[in-house]
């Protein structure tokens, strides 16, 4: 990620717009990408400084690029890269004896006369030699524990300029949410990516139904108290997650500190931004999927299945069932497909569905399962070996 | 026979008062008991977790109001416990110090303005001995942070947590830096019963600040040499700590606890190369300007900055206004203004104050001296401080890292090569210098670029009381 110093975003219309290379208008970029990632990818033993200096003659011509946007491509290099940070100890040794066998010469003047005889250059070299070595030597070694004196060990970057470019645009919108003091969501699909994301990035949330779509509202624990950027961090980290989801718009409240007044920043999922994150497949598992086909599209004695088009939740706990039912008359119904997996994650599962126990909620439990481990379970449900019966499913149904 | 689930039912139902990421969470309460009972502006309702949510810097207040019956609630807040000080070796207060903790005492939550150099350390550990429980000491940068835990040892024997360097080591005791405690405040703010801010101006601001709100220490602790902020900011800490309990001004201090210093400006000029190239850089930002100002009367240095994000050209004339500066700054004949005041001075230590990491280091490579510098390990600044002091290094040249709080050897000289106008710097700069040391003066020395606008921050300088009495001094 890149710090806030390095953000580039300019107001337009009462919103702000993060800076974005295009394809198109920038398409000089493409170029310059190669050369920054040629100079790091040849850049193995070579200090910090000289790979930053090295970018910037890359854009020496370029009078409209701003150099924040040489730092920023500089930053994201770096954090792509390793550098080897010199043995300190010894460094820290060296120093300290080079200005241990100063002290006793002290000052060192840059002509001698009758009262201070310790000629700087003399002194120097003999110092230097002491050691073995040549002043210019010594001197070069003498700060090498700088970062800027770090030499880079290894990158494992971008596999070309275009994923440069694309993490780029990336990163100078995640830093414009380093601002944000709320991000809202309106999401007709991936619910459970989206809430998953924003729940590893620490946020909270608030789930609104509205009629064909959900509301998320995301922020952090304070936020009700006072508008806080304590979680724009958390925002930004949670950005890439929600790239990778399909069916989004989203609107963050920004509180710059440049600026008096609050300002909004919208994204969805049209923006064509490329988080490297991998969209989850449709489906969880392949019992799932085949289960959907068994069923197909048509509806069964009026119930028609839909993908978790449904949350139930309660305070800062969410559930989605894998299946949801929908009759003609109205009814709802959800179902759970309960299968392998370990006992810690089933407690923790079946800790939540307690939460709904009101809820027209069944399961399809694996009957390896039921060998295994006591279900304490609340809920009907029926057990499937392979494959989900699609008739146990419709009698379950309709038994209800 | 059935006591055990009724109980734990009963405290299933219990209302309950927790410490929760950096809030205070009360559930069970009905709106009008809230109400009834807190009033309005404590607490507000948090749909997404159905209860009540406050800030925890609220806690004395609540615990007050809940009284001894506590209506029913749980209280499962504060994580505090007493210390019991092994070997308290503080040495005798002086009486302006004995001042400051009996009035801070008397309310327990306050600021106490004193200079630097007249002891801030040892009102805060004395109230930390008196006081004797969890204690969490919050300084601004890291160097400080270790010498209080320094001072934590010797003067009350106790090996304090650290939290912040990549090191999160909490204890009843523990030091960190602003950044660490606001960032881990959530975590921490119900282990500790008293809180003390060191150079304690650095609080205010939106996030910052963070630190204060999210603890629930009843006891809190400001220290400044300069309470007053630039940006008005300073009034936030009443609510934040505390009021002013005490105030001691510089000037009842000189010849008292600090010694009596003179102040001598050595005006250098810059090489015939430096000066043509100052002068082509002066005449690009000026014109600039110029021009801008013709368009737009409103066009400030605030404005061209901004612009750097989006305009190459803006970025241009920064990089022309900041390598301006590094003339100034790194002004060869500086070195040899430094030459000879080591030559006049030899055999007294000195501290020489740069106004950049750069030219701290061309500094320690023209005379090989130490350079303490922010990345200084700990061991490093140890042994630089105390060689210093032990007259095993001559001189030490130092960045900004120095200009707060940090505890120098006693020097008497002090050269300031370079560095930044305002009043406060100013002030704790000289901090460094003032330490009391039988009738010996001490001497503060300024080397700045004449006809730059060096000599005109100077003067600014000169107008802090601190300074006044400045002289001119010719090499």
């Amino acid at each position: 990620m890149l710090t806030r110093e390095l953000a580039i975003a300019s107001f337009e219309n009462g919103e702000l717009v993060p800076d974005r290379l295009n394809r198109k208008t920038d398409a000089a970029y493409l170029g310059f990408a190669e050369a920054m990632l040629a100079i790091y990818r040849s850049g193995i033993g070579r200090t910090r400084r000289l790979l930053h200096q090295a970018v910037y003659r890359v854009f020496d011509e370029q009078l409209d690029c701003p150099g924040r946007r040489i730092q920023a491509f500089c930053k994201l290099l770096d954090d792509a890269a390793e550098y080897s940070k010199g043995d300190r100890k010894k460094i820290v040794q060296l120093r300290r004896s080079v200005f241990r066998a100063a002290a006793e010469q002290h000052p060192l003047v840059v002509e001698r006369d009758a009262l201070f005889e310790s000629q700087e250059s003399e002194v120097k070299r003999r110092i230097a030699e002491d050691l073995g070595m040549s002043w210019p030597e010594l001197r070069g070694m003498l700060f090498s524990d700088l970062i800027e004196n770090h030499e880079l060990k290894c990158f494992h970057g971008f596999p070309d300029g275009a994923a440069l470019l694309s993490r780029y645009n990336v990163a100078q919108t995640q830093a414009v949410l380093f601002d944000a003091i709320k991000i809202t969501v309106r999401a007709t699909g991936d619910f459970k990516q989206i809430l998953r994301y924003a729940k590893l990035a620490r946020l909270m949330h608030r789930i609104t139904r509205r009629s064909d779509h959900y509301r998320f509202e995301f922020d952090g624990p304070a936020s009700v108290l006072r508008g806080t950027h304590r979680y724009g961090v958390a925002m930004a980290k949670f950005l890439p997650g929600l790239l990778s989801c399909r069916g989004w718009s989203m609107e963050a409240v920004l509180r710059p500190r440049s600026f008096r007044q609050r300002i909004r920043f919208r994204l969805d999922d049209g923006c064509k931004l490329v988080s490297g994150i991998e969209a989850d497949s449709v489906f969880d598992s392949s019992v799932e999927e085949a289960f959907a086909m068994a069923w197909g599209e048509q509806p069964r004695d009026g119930w028609r299945l839909e993908r978790e088009t449904e949350i139930l939740h309660v305070g800062q706990t969410a559930f989605f069932p894998d299946f949801v039912f929908v009759n003609e008359d109205g009814r709802r119904a959800m179902l759970e497909i309960v299968g392998f997996w370990t006992p810690e994650y089933l407690i923790a599962k079946f800790q939540v569905l307690k939460q709904f126990r009101d809820e027209p909620v069944f399961l399809a439990i694996a009957q390896s399962l039921k060998e295994k481990v006591v279900i304490p379970c609340e809920h009907p449900a029926i057990y499937y070996k392979g494959a989900i019966d699609v008739v146990a499913v419709l009698e379950m149904l309709n038994g209800r | 026979m059935n006591h055990q689930p009724s109980k734990a039912a009963k405290i299933l139902n219990q209302a309950k008062l927790d410490f929760c990421d950096g809030t205070l969470v009360l559930d069970q309460w009905s709106s009008q008991a809230i109400t009834r009972i807190f009033g309005e502006g404590i607490w507000t309702w948090d749909g997404r977790s159905n209860a009540w949510r406050c800030d925890p810097i609220h806690y004395p207040n609540i615990r007050k109001v809940l009284g001894s019956n506590s209506y029913g609630t749980l209280d499962r807040v504060p994580q505090w416990q007493p210390i019991v000080w092994s070997d308290i070796q503080l040495p005798e207060p002086r009486a302006e110090q004995t001042d400051a903790v009996n009035a801070w005492s008397a309310v327990r939550r306050g600021v106490v303005v004193m200079p630097t150099g007249t002891g801030k350390t040892e009102v805060a550990l004395r109230i930390m001995a008196d006081q004797a429980c969890s204690t969490l000491i919050v300084a601004p940068i890291r160097d400080l942070m270790y010498q209080w835990h320094k001072r934590i040892l010797k003067g009350l024997g106790y090996d304090a947590g650290i939290i912040g360097d990549n090191t999160y080591n909490v204890k009843p005791v523990s030091v960190t830096t602003f950044d660490s405690a606001c960032i881990h405040m959530p975590k921490l703010g119900n282990r500790f019963q008293l809180l003390i801010f060191d150079e304690c101006h650095h609080l205010p601001g939106p996030i910052r600040s963070d630190a204060a709100r999210m603890s629930i220490a009843p006891m809190r602790l400001g220290l400044t040499a300069t309470l007053e902020r630039g940006d008005g900011q300073h009034a936030k800490l009443d609510e934040l700590i505390g009021p002013l309990v005490y105030r001691l001004e510089i000037n009842q201090v000189r010849g008292a606890s600090l010694a009596e210093f003179d102040v001598f400006r050595v005006p250098v000029f810059l090489s015939e190369r430096e000066r043509v190239r100052y002068d082509q850089l002066s005449e690009v930002v000026s014109s600039y300007v110029y021009e801008r100002r013709q368009e737009d009367s409103h066009f400030t240095w605030k404005t061209l900055c901004a612009e750097t994000q989006s305009s190459g050209e803006a970025g241009i004339i920064l990089r022309a206004y900041r390598e301006k500066k590094s003339i100034e700054d790194r002004a060869v004949e500086k070195l040899r203004v430094l030459e000879d005041l080591f030559r006049l001075h030899k055999g007294t230590p000195m501290i020489i104050f740069a106004g950049s990491n750069a030219m701290a280091r061309d500094v320690s490579c023209r005379f090989l001296i130490p350079c303490l510098l922010n990345h200084c390990g700990k061991a490093e600044r140890v042994d630089y401080l105390d060689g210093l002091r032990d007259g095993v290094y001559p001189a030490i040249v130092a960045n900004q890292v120095l200009d707060e709080g940090v505890d120098l050897p006693e020097v008497k000289i002090a050269v300031v090569i370079g560095g930044m106008a305002s009043t406060r710097q100013a002030k704790q700069r000289l901090g460094r210098i003032l330490r009391r040391r039988g009738d010996e003066r001490a001497i503060l020395y300024e080397v700045v670029a004449k006809d730059t606008n060096e000599t005109g921050r100077s003067r600014q300088r000169r107008k802090s009381d601190a300074y006044a009495g400045t002289r001119n001094r010719k090499f």
